[in-house]
């Protein structure tokens, strides 16, 4: 009996550092996100140590404001872009890597180096190959006739959104790849050979066999697509800081404007919270589906 | 077509991809080996006509060694950390019947999608209050939450695979639990746990929101810091910001190729699970 409670104490002592250090950084910002964005906080409250209770006044003045809306636009439009075809690319890539050849497996890992550099420096180094004179797109399409004037990749407002929607999905794409091949592996070989018997061709085989037998795999790397995609941050801020007149504007970095260069806290906190609600009702949905196969 | 001229078409093909979609990184390096009137030449040239370190050069007179150190620092201490309290509590997941075990993994998962921008601005007025805002805890403490969850959720699904007769044994030789973990389990755990100790390396080498949020002092700031203000002061010198990205870019890229194998399996079990 003594020896059963002692061995129970001992799992506690091994979880709980690990639990403690996560509650205080994440779970008490978290409740305290909430009491901020109904406060008023700002730098001269934050100094003297106290605030005033506003009630929800700071979402009706985020409500109220055209950026916000546009931001919300924006990162909707921004996720769904970059998931889409860093999904599609990937899994076409996944495809490709899965035929039997040598150096397969090899090259499909050192791609892995685009989604393991800083964000920082893939940011800096697409800024520089999007520069409208000295870029390499502009150059490269030029020199072959593709276009006459230089591509305004960053400076236009109607363009520098899908910029870097692109290099995002630069970004993404080998992550896709290669949970997308794992489930490839996955897959029983017997079937495909008895549908090559029956005469399947190739996109029979892909639209009846793969598809359907990789469904749970494509449902969580999409899922997963969308929640890392959605906090997006660095790109924005490295690459355009949210101009051209707020057309790159995504949530994360207009909670960051607010709390840092308006320093009004409780406006960047309200506007977090927006984001990690719809966060929060995504990842409800993804961990419903890996709860059915998982040993939780 | 025969099986041979099949085998190296697709090899080629395949090397061709790669090279298409790595030529950024290609393109970074090689900029910074070339001279400002050959960047803004036209058309371009695919290497440097004549190879120059005058760019590293110039970036070595400023403080970037400063924050290459920095970096070094906070990623080395974070990852420490993050070993330190995720080891064991991915083995308490594993192996002993704990109350709440559901909630504490949610915990971790939910965690691991959280964006930083959410926990900045409560974070930053914690700090504020407990006073480490301008030091290297604030961007450790906070990067720790990043490799945390990613740690406990794959070193967990490693621990359910060792089986618990290796303990049980180890027990009836006389070891409790703390030591058959540490003699018998983290043994065979290490390269599970050199994959988790490089991701978390990663992940705060990468970070820039954390630094330049929670430390004014420039002194303090990691290479991403550092690049991210490079860029106002360097304006189009492209081939002196190219090779500060260059060397921001190296570790990552020499501990990818050491651990290229195991780094792969990591993050696909461990993603997917």
């Amino acid at each position: 009996m003594l020896k059963k409670l002692a061995s129970r104490w001992e799992g506690y002592l091994f979880v709980f550092p690990a639990v403690i250090f996560m509650l205080a950084l994440i779970g008490y910002p978290l409740i305290y996100n909430l009491v901020l964005s109904f406060q008023d906080m700002d730098l001269q409250a934050l100094n003297l140590g106290e605030s005033s209770f506003l009630g929800l006044e700071n979402y009706k003045v985020l409500f109220s404001d055209t950026v916000f809306w546009i931001s919300v636009k924006n990162t909707l439009l921004y996720t769904v872009g970059s998931v889409v075809f860093q999904f599609i690319i990937g899994f076409l890539l996944a495809l490709f890597f899965s035929l039997k050849f040598r150096l397969a497996s090899f090259l499909r890992g050192i791609t892995l180096v685009s989604w393991l550099i800083p964000l920082t420096i893939s940011a800096l180094l697409f800024r520089f190959m999007m520069g409208s004179e000295e870029g390499i797109f502009n150059q490269l399409l030029m020199s072959t006739g593709f276009i006459n004037d230089p591509v305004p990749w960053l400076t236009s407002p109607e363009m520098a959104l899908w910029s870097i929607v692109l290099v995002n999905i630069w970004v993404g794409i080998p992550f896709n790849m290669l949970l997308l091949s794992t489930g490839l592996s996955n897959l029983p070989e017997d079937i495909y050979e008895s549908a090559s018997l029956d005469g399947a061709n190739v996109f029979q085989k892909f639209f009846h066999i793969t598809v359907p037998l990789l469904r749970p795999v494509i449902l969580i790397v999409m899922m997963l697509g969308f929640i890392y995609t959605f906090k997006v941050f660095d790109l924005v801020f490295v690459m355009t800081g949210g101009g051209p007149v707020n057309s790159t504007e995504v949530l994360s970095t207009l909670a960051y404007r607010y709390s840092f260069n308006d320093f009004e806290f409780s406006m960047g906190a309200a506007t977090a919270n927006i984001l990690f609600a719809i966060l929060f009702l995504v990842s409800l949905v993804y961990l419903r589906m890996i709860k059915k196969d998982e040993v939780m | 077509m025969n099986k041979r001229h099949k085998e190296w078409l697709l090899n080629i093909i395949g090397i061709l991809i790669v090279f298409i979609f790595l030529f950024p990184v290609f393109w970074m390096i090689v900029t910074s080996f070339k001279t400002q009137a050959e960047i803004f030449q036209t058309p371009p040239t695919f290497l440097p006509s004549e190879w120059q370190f005058g760019s590293y050069q110039e970036i070595m007179q400023n403080d970037i060694l400063q924050n290459f150190m920095n970096s070094l620092l906070i990623s080395s201490l974070t990852t420490l950390l993050v070993l330190v309290l995720a080891v064991p509590s991915a083995y308490g997941l594993a192996r002993f019947s704990i109350r709440g075990k559901e909630l504490f993994i949610l915990l971790f998962l939910v965690t691991q999608m959280l964006p930083a921008t959410v926990i900045l601005t409560p974070l930053f007025i914690l700090f504020n209050q407990i006073g480490v805002l301008n030091s290297y805890i604030g961007p450790i403490l906070a990067c720790a939450t990043l490799g945390i969850p990613f740690s406990v959720l794959i070193l967990r699904t490693f621990f359910l695979g060792i089986p618990r007769e290796l303990e049980d044994a180890a027990k009836i030789d006389g070891c409790n639990p703390l030591s058959a973990f540490l003699r018998i389990v983290m043994p065979l755990a290490m390269p599970s746990i050199i994959v988790c100790g490089a991701v978390s390396f990663f992940f705060t080498w990468g970070d820039l929101i954390f630094s330049v949020t929670f430390n004014r002092s420039q002194e303090l700031w990691p290479l991403t810091a550092g690049i991210y203000n490079a860029i106002g002061q360097y304006g189009i010198e492209w081939n002196s910001l190219m090779a500060f990205a260059t060397i921001s870019a190296l570790p990552v890229l020499i501990i990818f190729i050491l651990l290229q194998k195991r780094l792969v399996k990591g993050l696909a079990s461990g993603a997917v699970k």
